[in-house]
């Protein structure tokens, strides 16, 4: 896990250099992916994953930098030559072989014996659900089904590095969960170091053992999914990562009596004892009266005391129930796993424990602080 | 307001019946979703209260008027649609305008209704704006305001929020209750994704194959789904279904899991020696160290928002997916034991795949105690 | 793709000219011609190189061509104002006709409807001439042999099914949800017509409405042989320059630049919606 297999130094992508039109899609960008490590690109459209993902494939030129693949300096070498596998958003199946006969197609470099072929085909045909379909030819599958042969057509060749594009945005979703538990033991078990590019943050919190956040053409932060909900390096990350998203509200921050206090908007007011925030950490918060903090909707405790909050909805989805509620000048909103039977117009406490306070510079949007400590 | 009775309603397109005598009441003032996959005709249900689609059988009524031959015009309905629909060469205003030109208001109580349902929905600051300068927010935000701006008795919401990303369509889902609360209007939501549904919904129509298959509470359609599909529908990630056979002896009903006892209502005596699918949540599963539990191999974990999903292989190789809070602890690999809540565990018939309800004696049904 | 060599370029240049020049060099000699007398046109070999005269436009314009054996008087600019009313006459009576006609086709389909549509297109494969010697007979019988109307109405041959099918296009191409919401926002057929469907075909009328105008200006066969010389439109009318005494080369060039210039600047003025209109009749026809 150590050696690193995929290698991006400092890799800038332009479109339409010295034009008017110039985009600087990615920026300076350094990522360096373990052997057997599975790596996921996550932005919004526009932020630059495919661009990246297009020039470790080999199908857009890198402007300035370099990539290096097991070993080999790649960004100059034709596709075909780089050894990486591919299953692409647009499936790309070749309509006139049959299901069988396209991922079948993906061994033929490997010179494999026919039961041999005939084997591996099945075993992932299995694994993807797709058995049934392997004699019909592409145009008369659904598109989930499609999706799942371009999966598996991608995941049977052995390469260096194996790279998914959106590989399941069109799966039906009662099959979702499944197969991400498949496909992560799939390429766990054989070893295989996978990047995917997607813009569903389930997708990479499932498959990813770590996620590269990009916005505008800049990674964000590259980090375990663990990390970037526990210490998000800012703003930005605290608030696209996590469903329902991070609560956010803007802060001023004094110390009272040997309490830290954080006023909020409407009167609201958070303090905790002094001793619950390193001495280090208090200096900076001082220094700085004007932050935003945040705090994720699972940590949001309701309780009898605390600063008061008006329940506007709370609906149940079966495994967990969402709860707004108006508070401090805007919306607080909280998610247990139970089913709770607050009512709406109903008052409740809202507490929010030290240790799940994130701490944001308001103005740059970094991260100061992870519960008590400096960030 | 009015209550929204359907009837019977058959509608045909050349051949292919898509909507099959689909008859339901949607009372005054409640919520009822119409949920379905795609080509359920959940659509062309609404498009037939609407009057865009005339059915070829079936009655509607609101407010015991029958309005099968009104045209849309005069129904005094209000809809959003799934692409929103806005009116592209008018702005923001005019679109959430066209309802009260039609009813010809005065220019000063238009722009006075205008601007407070725009402020309802936030849009205030673009009112101005065509649709093409509005982001998808913004349209989709329009399109509810256009619909609501009459205070119709009757809505109709297309998916409203399909094609706005999960933030929005998160904050709308939050939002949307109090909107409607406060029209009081009698509406009919459709739409595919359960969430939405289980969180907007008095009640849930589930619709299939141009029929509804059940009809109830969020709470009857999860707890007590009809049929192995409706449980399939609802819940991420997918409620596990294990093919079995009940069997009694003198500790009750119960069935077997990889040679564990696993203890079965005992109002399900009607199952035993039926071929059977049990149906069990991935929440209504956990780790267990008791050697009871039944013994699996861990595939693969894969974080899930705040849950962490695991699949497991049973020793006969059946997949099962377990959920649990995130930082809960529990094995990461190998091998391990998991146990199960029995309370929530459901029966299905195989053949029927519908659900098998227990029944207890002392009459009637124990459902509603459930 | 979109990073090109120089050399790319101006071969790309070269190739571009080259069929710029193959297409406007007719309208290019035409009005070489148009400024040349006979004489200089009708040598041999023929040169560029001439001293330029406005006296084609002027006899022209007058009405009058003195040429060295006879004066004739020409009626040219009467020619020019029937082409003008004629078309415009055409286009406005089948825009009144094909608009309505085309939503219903794009909005109502009813049994037969594809078949009702595809005959009245196919008035448009018919050669003329097949209708043309029944249509004299009776027009002459029922006394529209020699009138705007009776010529406007035969000109629907070219304008309604043009407008017909370009503009159901572009109706079959609003989204229906539009007019639905409309309606359900309480307003009736007819103004959810107006107020949604028209403006928002606007540009596809618009290409319609031009293209008509265009290929009913250039009709020449219907005129000839159903109006005498007071109704006849400038393609007819150029006609006149074969006279007895030799071909009027200058005058008949002069003739065509003047009858083409106002098709020429009407299709470079609306050339966007033109080529929209064409490509979508041809998509969707």
């Amino acid at each position: 896990m150590s050696k690193a297999m995929l290698n991006l130094q400092a890799v800038d992508k332009f479109y339409n250099p010295g034009s008017v039109h110039e985009v600087h899609a990615v920026q300076g960008l350094d990522m360096a992916v373990a052997e057997g490590e599975i790596v996921a690109l996550l932005g919004s459209s526009g932020c630059g994953k495919t661009s990246t993902l297009r020039m470790i494939a080999g199908f857009e030129e890198v402007s300035k930098g370099s990539i290096q693949l097991a070993g080999r300096d790649i960004h100059r070498l034709a596709p075909a030559k780089r050894n990486v596998a591919m299953a692409f958003e647009g499936y790309s199946l070749y309509p006139p072989l049959t299901v069988q006969e396209n991922i079948a197609f993906a061994l033929k470099s490997q010179s494999l014996a026919k039961d041999a072929v005939a084997r591996q085909v099945a075993e992932i045909a299995q694994l993807l659900e797709i058995e049934e379909v392997l004699e019909r030819y592409p145009s008369s599958i659904s598109g989930g089904q499609q999706q799942r042969v371009s999966l598996g057509r991608a995941l049977i060749r052995s390469a260096d590095l194996h790279l998914l594009d959106e590989p399941m945005g069109q799966l039906e979703p009662q099959l979702r969960a499944l197969l991400r538990g498949r496909i992560k033991h799939f390429i766990k078990e054989r070893g295989l170091t996978a990047i995917l590019v997607t813009h569903d943050q389930t997708e990479a919190n499932a498959l990813a053992d770590r996620i590269a956040v990009m916005e505008e053409g800049v990674l964000q932060q590259f980090d375990t999914p663990a990390n970037l909900k526990n210490r998000p390096a800012n703003l930005f990350t605290g608030a696209f990562i996590g469903e329902p998203p991070m609560n956010v509200f803007d802060a001023e921050v004094r110390s009272e009596a040997g309490r830290l206090v954080f006023g909020l908007g409407g009167g609201v007011t958070l303090d905790y004892a002094e001793n619950e925030f390193s001495l280090a950490l208090r200096a900076a918060l001082l220094k700085k009266p004007q932050v935003t903090i945040g705090v994720r909707p699972h940590a949001v405790r309701i309780t009898d005391e605390g600063a008061k909050a008006e329940i506007t909805a709370n609906q149940w989805l079966g495994d967990q129930t969402h709860i707004a509620a108006r508070f401090a000048g805007g919306a607080i909103v909280s998610v247990e796993h139970d089913r709770t039977r607050y009512a709406k117009g109903e008052t409740i406490g809202v507490a929010l424990a030290s240790e799940d306070l994130h701490v944001f510079d308001t103005r740059s949007g970094m991260a100061i602080s992870h519960g008590g400590a400096l960030a | 307001m009015p209550e929204l009775r359907i009837e019977n309603l058959t509608k045909r397109f050349k051949n292919e019946t898509v909507l099959d005598g689909v008859s339901f009441t949607v009372a005054e003032g409640e919520t009822t979703i119409l949920f379905g996959p795609s080509g359920a005709g959940k659509t062309v249900l609404l498009r037939c209260i609407a009057g865009a689609v005339d059915p070829e059988e079936g009655r509607i009524t609101i407010g015991g008027n029958d309005i099968s031959d009104v045209p849309p015009e005069h129904r005094g309905i209000g809809m959003a649609f799934q692409n929103f629909a806005l009116f592209p060469h008018m702005t923001a205003f005019d679109n959430i305008a066209s309802p009260l030109t039609a009813r010809r208001w005065s220019r000063e109580k238009i722009q006075e209704g205008v601007e407070q349902v725009a402020k309802l929905l936030k849009i205030g600051h673009v009112l101005s704006h065509p649709p093409r300068a509005l982001s998808n927010g913004q349209k989709q935000r329009t399109a509810l305001a256009r619909a609501l701006a009459a205070s119709p008795e009757i809505l109709l919401l297309d998916d409203p929020l399909r094609n706005v990303d999960a933030k929005l369509r998160f904050e709308m889902r939050l939002e949307l209750p109090r909107l409607l609360a406060d029209q009081g209007a009698t509406v009919i939501y459709v739409t595919q994704d359960y969430k939405e549904a289980m969180a907007l919904g008095d009640r849930i129509a589930v619709l299939s194959g141009g029929r509804i298959a059940q009809i109830g509470t969020p709470e009857d359609i999860y707890r007590r789904p009809a049929s192995v599909e409706i449980a399939r529908h609802f819940g991420d990630p997918t409620i596990n279904l294990l093919d079995v056979v009940p069997e009694k002896d003198g500790g009750g009903v119960f069935t077997r899991l990889s040679d564990q006892r696993v203890p079965l209502d005992s109002g399900l005596e009607a199952a035993v020696g039926r071929d059977c699918v049990l149906g069990l949540r991935p929440e209504a599963l956990r780790f267990s160290d008791s050697p009871d539990g039944i013994p699996v191999e861990i595939e693969a974990e894969t974080p899930f928002n705040e849950k962490t999903v695991t699949l497991v292989v049973t020793a006969r190789k059946r997949e099962i997916l377990i959920s649990r809070p995130a930082g809960t602890a529990a094995p990461g690999s190998g091998t391990a034991r998991i146990e199960v809540d029995a309370t929530d565990a459901l029966l299905f018939d195989r053949a029927t795949q519908e659900r098998i309800a227990p029944q207890h004696r002392g009459g009637g049904k124990s459902e509603a105690a459930a | 793709m979109d990073h090109m060599s120089p050399v790319e370029k101006g071969l790309r240049g070269i190739a571009l000219s080259a069929v710029v020049l193959f297409f406007m060099f007719p309208i290019f000699w035409i009005v070489l011609m148009s400024l040349q007398t006979n004489e200089t046109i009708l040598r041999s070999p023929p040169s560029m190189v001439f001293e330029p005269t406005f006296r084609n436009y002027i006899a022209i314009v007058t009405g009058k061509l003195d040429s060295n054996v006879a004066s004739m008087d020409i009626t040219f600019m009467r020619n020019l104002w029937n082409s003008i009313l004629l078309s415009a006459g055409s286009v406005a009576v089948a825009l009144l006709l094909g608009v309505p006609a085309a939503y219903a086709f794009a909005r109502h389909k009813f049994r037969g409807s594809e078949e009702v549509a595809f005959t009245l297109l196919s008035f448009r494969f018919a050669p003329p001439l097949l209708v043309l010697l029944p249509l004299s007979l009776y027009f002459q019988q029922i006394g529209l042999a020699n009138t705007y109307i009776g010529l406007i109405w035969v000109y629907q041959l070219i304008c309604l099914p043009l407008i017909l099918w370009i503009v159901r296009g572009y109706f079959e191409d609003i989204s229906p949800d539009l007019e639905h919401a409309y309606r359900i926002a309480g307003h009736s057929w007819l103004s959810t017509f107006r107020r949604i469907a028209l403006p928002l075909a606007g540009p596809g009328i618009a290409a319609a409405g031009l293209l008509a105008f265009i290929f009913a200006w250039n009709n020449f066969i219907f005129a000839l042989v159903l109006a005498s010389a007071d109704k006849q439109p400038v393609t007819v009318g150029a006609l006149a320059f074969v006279t007895a005494s030799g071909i009027q080369y200058g005058q008949i060039a002069a003739a065509i630049v003047l009858s083409i210039a106002p098709t020429l600047a009407l299709a470079l003025y609306a050339q966007r919606y033109l080529v929209e209109g064409l490509s979508l009749g041809a998509v969707k026809g």
